[in-house]
This record gives C-alpha cells, structure tokens and sequence, in this order.
C-alpha cells in the first residue's frame, strides 16, 4: 500500500464513518458537524482525483455555505436543539432488503465489468480549462444554469414568503 | 472569435422560441415587480405565449443541430418532431393560464401570482429543452428546471395543507429520482466518454451483445424519466402530488410534463440506440440494451396498476391521477413498438390526450367553483343541475375510456395498429382489457352525476357566458376529431422528423 492508497483509504472511511453519525444521530448540531466532516472528506478524494476545482468548490459552497447556513438556521430558531428528531427507522426490513439488493447490484456490477485503466496524469490545474468550457462550448448550459438560479430564487421566494 | 463561440452565436437564430419564453419570464417578473397589477398577469403571459407559438410554426421546417461541437454533433436538435411536441406543451399551457384565470382555488394566492406565471415560464423553457435537448448534461438542467419549477407550483396553495404535503412529497420523491438519473448519466459518460447522445449512437455501434453494465445506466436514467411520466414503479408520487396540487397545476404536469417526459424518452432510444431503420420503419436496436422487453414490461405494469387502483377512487382528482397514470402506459406501449409507426401513435394519442385530459380537469375545476369539492359523492345529480357540465364531462370520460365517436378512440386505435403491425398481440389484448376496466371507473363519475339523488334539495347553477364557451371549445373537438381526424394524420406524418437516423 502506497502513500496514495493510504490517503484514500482515509478520505474514504472518512466520509462513510460521519456520514453514518449524521443519519443516526439524534441531535441535529452534531448532526451538522457531522456532516462537515462528510463534505471534506469528499473534497479529500476530489484533491486525490486531480479535481482541484471541484475540491474547492466542495468546501465554500458545501462547507462555507450550506453548512454554516444550516448552523445559523438552528441558531436563530428557538429552541431546536431541545427537539427530538424522529430517527427510529420504519419499515426496517423492506428498506433493508431494497438498499441491500442495490448495493449487491452496484457491487457486482463494480466487480464484473472490466474497467478502462490508464496511468494517471501529473494533475495540472483545471481551473483555467474549466473556465474556457464554460464560456465557449457550453456558454448556452452556463447561461441556462442562471435562469435556473432565478427560477430557484423566485420558488425560494415564495415559499418563505408571508401570506 | 473562437471556434465554439462562433458555433454558439451562429446557432442563436434557432432557439428563437426558449429565448421568446426567457425573455417573457423575465418581462412578468419585472412587471409584477414594478406595477404590482396582477390582473394583466395572464394576458401578458398569453401573449408571450402566442408569439412563442409563431417563432415556432416560422422555424418548423428546420432539422438541423443547434450548438454544435467539433464532432458536427450539437447540444439541441431542432426538427419537426420536436416542434410538434413543443406545439402541444404551448397549447396546454395556453389553456391552462386560461383555467388559471377563472379557478376559484387560486384566489387566496392573488398577490403571488407573478411568481405562479414566472414560474410556468419555467416550466416551460424546462420542457422545450427537453424536447429538444441531445445531450446529457442539457437534458439534466432542462429536467431540473421543469422540476424545481413545478415543486413551488405544486405547493402553491400554502395554508392548504393537502398542498403543502403535496409539494414536499413532490421534492422527495424527484430529489431522489433525478439523484439516480444524474448517477446513471455518470456512469454512462464513463463508458462513451461523451456526453452527446448522437456521439454515442456511434460509439456504442461496437456493442454486439448487452452489457450488464449498460442494463443498469439505462434503467438509472429511465427513473429520472419514469418519475416525469409517472410510470411504475416511479409513480408512488403521483396519486397524492395531484391531488393536493391546485386543479391548475394538476391538469398541467398530467398533460404538458409528461408531453415532455415522453419525447425525452423517445429521442434517447432514437438517437442513441437505434442503428438503422428498415425500409417499413421498424427501427433496428443496437443490442447494448433490450428496450423493447424493457418497455413492454413497464407499459403493461404501468396501464394495470393504473387502472386497478383507479377503481377505488372517491376524489375525481386522485382518479385522474390514477388514470393519467394509466394513459402514460398506453404511451409507451406505443413506443415499445420501436417503429415510425408506433410514433406515429404517440402523437396522435397526445393531441388527443391533450383536449380530453384537460377538458376533463375543466369540468373539475368548473364544479369546484360551484360546489367547493372533489369527492364523488358531492357530484350526486349534477348533471341535471348544470346540463352543458354533465354533457360535457360525459364526452370527456367516454373519450378518455376511448369509445367511439370520441376522439379517444382514434388515439387508442392508432396506437392498436402500430401493436399488431409489430405483431405484438399479447401487449395490444392486454390493453383492450385494459380499457375494459377503466370504463368501469369512468363510467361511475357519470353514475354519480345522473343517477344518484342528490342528498339535499338543490337548484340549478348558473354559468357564465364565457365559461360556457370554453367548455364546448374543448368538448366539441373531442366528436369532431373522432368523425374526422385526417388533419391530425397530416400534421402528425409531416412532423414525423427526427433528426438523424
């Protein structure tokens, strides 16, 4: 096992093992804690990857925002943190039969096929290729993309909005 | 200016319609925004529906590609096929502002309205995208805004809780489905290693047997299309989402979204595994996946389990949604055929679903005004009370059973012919059976309107002018195309274009 496989291996258990707590666990702030320790492991393997963009992206979005806006979510609601979340599962054994009959499927599948391997690059940003994607051949998807931020908004919008 | 840019600005004159609807979304919320009247809400968006409707008669005849890429392969396909199906969701989302209009369900959201038409807009530009859309990665968005749009409009009621139910269910239900879609869509980009579907058609050429790997990308993506046409087992969503939906809403995603599910559907096996077509239409597969036995499989469970739970129904909206399901199933029985012909079918059978589904949902809303209710049993002598109602929803019901001389018949016909054509017997006997039941569930509406007592003494309601017109506008079509439906074969074989193969 080499220093790389080392590192996986770490990013890996990282993520599944909090990942776990933040759906087991019954009180939501450490659930969110949890949680950010999920999304940085994520944007570990993203680095391994060469994914330095996406890795970035992980953390101001998903740990910059979203978390610290959930935090500030349970702060400013009262006394949230008193309540008890309902996390006794139903319906167990279904569930179990189904998730389990999935992942036998995905595992089997990951298994059988034979996968293309090729060496691995020496990463090199992707920043600057990413950027010339967006503005050029998938200009209209990155013009769509901010319709779909408005369309988002104005849902956002009205939901929260006073009747 | 660089290459791709230059495909990009010389490809803007065929996206004239989305760019007509993006234009008008932007143009009612900055009315709302500014004038705050939202009596002229709905004439704005009528009339930026209509000029949309003749940006896209202008360009009808195109077939070509729109932002093309170095391979010559382009992220929309702009062809007549296409454009027929963009007809279809202008023409219901016409009449459903129109319902929107005279509903009474919606007069407690008045000041929100803005965001309700902002938000069909959305809806809209999500559905012509995926109308046209050939490549992965747009197909996603275009799923994606049609969804985020219709969660907000499905909970659009907020102090109805039903609504609010309905809305959250609806999210769930299509944050998990296009969750798999988008997994499937990954991994299939990890085998093509493109994500244009004509790109792949011929990367998947070397495919000569099915692949276990492909079997299990295609059934992730067709949950996230599944979800859109409410096809079991991706349907659980259905029943409640249009019940508790505003009337409006309801008839709009059974007929317009799904309209756009389906052709979605239609252009991936098209463009990405049909090889070549024989000289009768039948399309030949490439064998990475078995569609046909896929599809025949999803159509009968679809059709049955919709009509079977249908028949237990006490509110007409959740029967609707039960049969809406059912309708769904003959739709891709009709695609299962895998021919021109089996097209042909579903196109008919979608102008034909479009003018009863909706005049159908009509009446609903037209006797919730009324009577405040959904449930069968307030609809006890109706049709004695409002005679142009009964009459009109009988032609409805007996269209949607598919009994001539309703048009639904003809749509169920064609559908019938392409099955035996393809000698596909079993599937076409099953939906006769099929229809058999659902005239069971039909039938009861209009046992509650002219044979049950009403409970207390009652007069007859009043409709207005208008209204009345309205409905024989929808109804009337429904004898008339049953008699005569040659200008729909027309306009159906001319629009019968896909781009490529």
């Amino acid at each position: 096992m080499n220093l790389y496989d080392f590192i996986f291996y770490f990013f890996a258990a990282l993520t599944i093992v909090s990942a776990f707590f933040v759906v087991t666990t019954k009180n939501i702030i450490y659930a969110a804690f949890n949680l950010l320790l999920t999304f940085f492991g994520v944007a570990g393997i993203y680095v391994l990857l060469g994914a330095d963009f996406l890795a970035i992206v992980q953390l101001i979005i998903y740990v910059g925002g979203i978390l610290i806006l959930m935090l500030f979510g349970v702060m400013l609601t009262n006394k949230i943190t008193n309540v008890q979340i309902k996390t006794e599962a139903s319906f167990v054994i279904p569930a179990s039969i189904g998730v389990g009959l999935f992942a036998g499927v995905l595992i089997a599948i990951l298994l059988k096929t034979e996968w293309r391997n090729s060496p691995a690059d020496i990463p090199i940003s992707t920043l600057v290729p990413i950027g010339k994607l967006l503005m050029e051949e998938w200009a209209f998807v990155f013009i769509l993309l901010g319709v779909l931020l408005l369309i988002a908004l104005i849902g956002a919008a009205s939901i929260a909005r006073k009747e | 200016m660089s290459q791709p840019l230059a495909y990009f600005f010389d490809s803007l004159y065929l996206i004239k319609p989305e760019t007509s609807i993006i234009g008008f979304l932007v143009l009612i919320l900055l009315y709302d925004l500014i004038f705050k009247k939202e009596k002229w809400l709905p004439y704005i968006s009528l009339f930026g529906l209509v000029v949309t409707l003749f940006l896209i008669i202008e360009q009808y005849g195109y077939n070509k590609f729109a932002f093309q890429s170095s391979t010559n392969f382009g992220m929309m396909a702009i062809d007549p096929f296409g454009a027929f199906f963009k007809i279809i969701i202008l023409l219901s989302s016409i009449i459903v502002i129109l319902f929107s209009i005279l509903s009474k369900e919606l007069d407690v959201a008045r000041d929100r309205m803005g965001e309700y038409y902002t938000l069909i807009f959305g809806m809209i530009l999500g559905m012509f995208l995926m109308v046209s859309a050939s490549d992965l990665i747009l197909i996603y968005i275009a799923v994606e805004l049609v969804s985020l749009s219709s969660f907000v409009l499905a909970g659009f009621l907020k102090n109805d809780s039903r609504s609010s139910e309905a809305s959250l269910k609806y999210i769930i239900f299509g944050g998990v489905s296009s969750g798999i879609m988008l997994f499937g869509i990954s991994i299939l980009y990890g085998i093509t290693g493109t994500t244009n579907l004509y790109e792949m058609n011929s990367l998947l050429q070397n495919f000569d047997s099915t692949n276990i790997l492909m079997i299990l990308t295609m059934i992730l993506i067709f949950a996230g299309i599944g979800y859109k046409i409410s096809a079991v087992p991706f349907h659980f969503w259905t029943p409640d989402v249009y019940e508790g939906a505003p009337v409006t809403i309801t008839a709009y995603l059974s007929v317009a979204s799904k309209a756009a599910g389906i052709v979605l559907l239609i252009r991936l096996i098209k463009s990405t595994f049909v090889s070549q077509k024989d000289t009768f239409g039948y399309w030949e597969m490439i064998p990475a996946f078995d569609w046909q036995g896929f599809l025949i499989i999803i159509s009968i469970l679809t059709m049955t389990i919709g009509n079977f739970s249908a028949l237990w129904q006490s509110n007409v909206k959740r029967m609707l949604a039960y049969s809406s399901i059912a309708h769904a199933g003959y739709i891709l029985a009709a695609i299962a055929v895998l021919s021109d012909q089996g097209l042909v079918g579903v196109m008919v059978y979608f102008i034909i679903y479009l003018l009863m589904n909706l005049g159908a949902f009509l009446i609903v809303i037209v006797i919730k005004n009324k009577i405040n209710s959904e449930e069968l049993e307030d609809y006890d002598g109706l049709g004695y009370r409002m005679p142009l109602v009964g009459v009109a929803f009988t032609i409805f019901l007996i269209s949607l059973t598919g009994i001539p001389p309703t048009a639904g018949f003809i749509g169920k016909l064609y559908v019938f012919i392409a099955l035996v054509d393809a000698k596909m017997l079993v599937l076409a006997v099953i939906m006769l059976l099929n229809s058999v039941v659902s005239l069971y569930y039909y039938v009861r509406i209009l046992k509650h309107l002219y044979l049950n007592k009403p409970k207390a003494e009652t007069t007859d309601i009043e409709l207005s002018f208008s209204l009345k017109l309205f409905i024989l506008v929808l109804a009337v079509p429904n004898i008339i195309f049953g008699l005569y439906f040659a200008p729909i074969l027309e306009f159906v074989k001319t629009s019968l274009i896909i781009l490529g193969i």
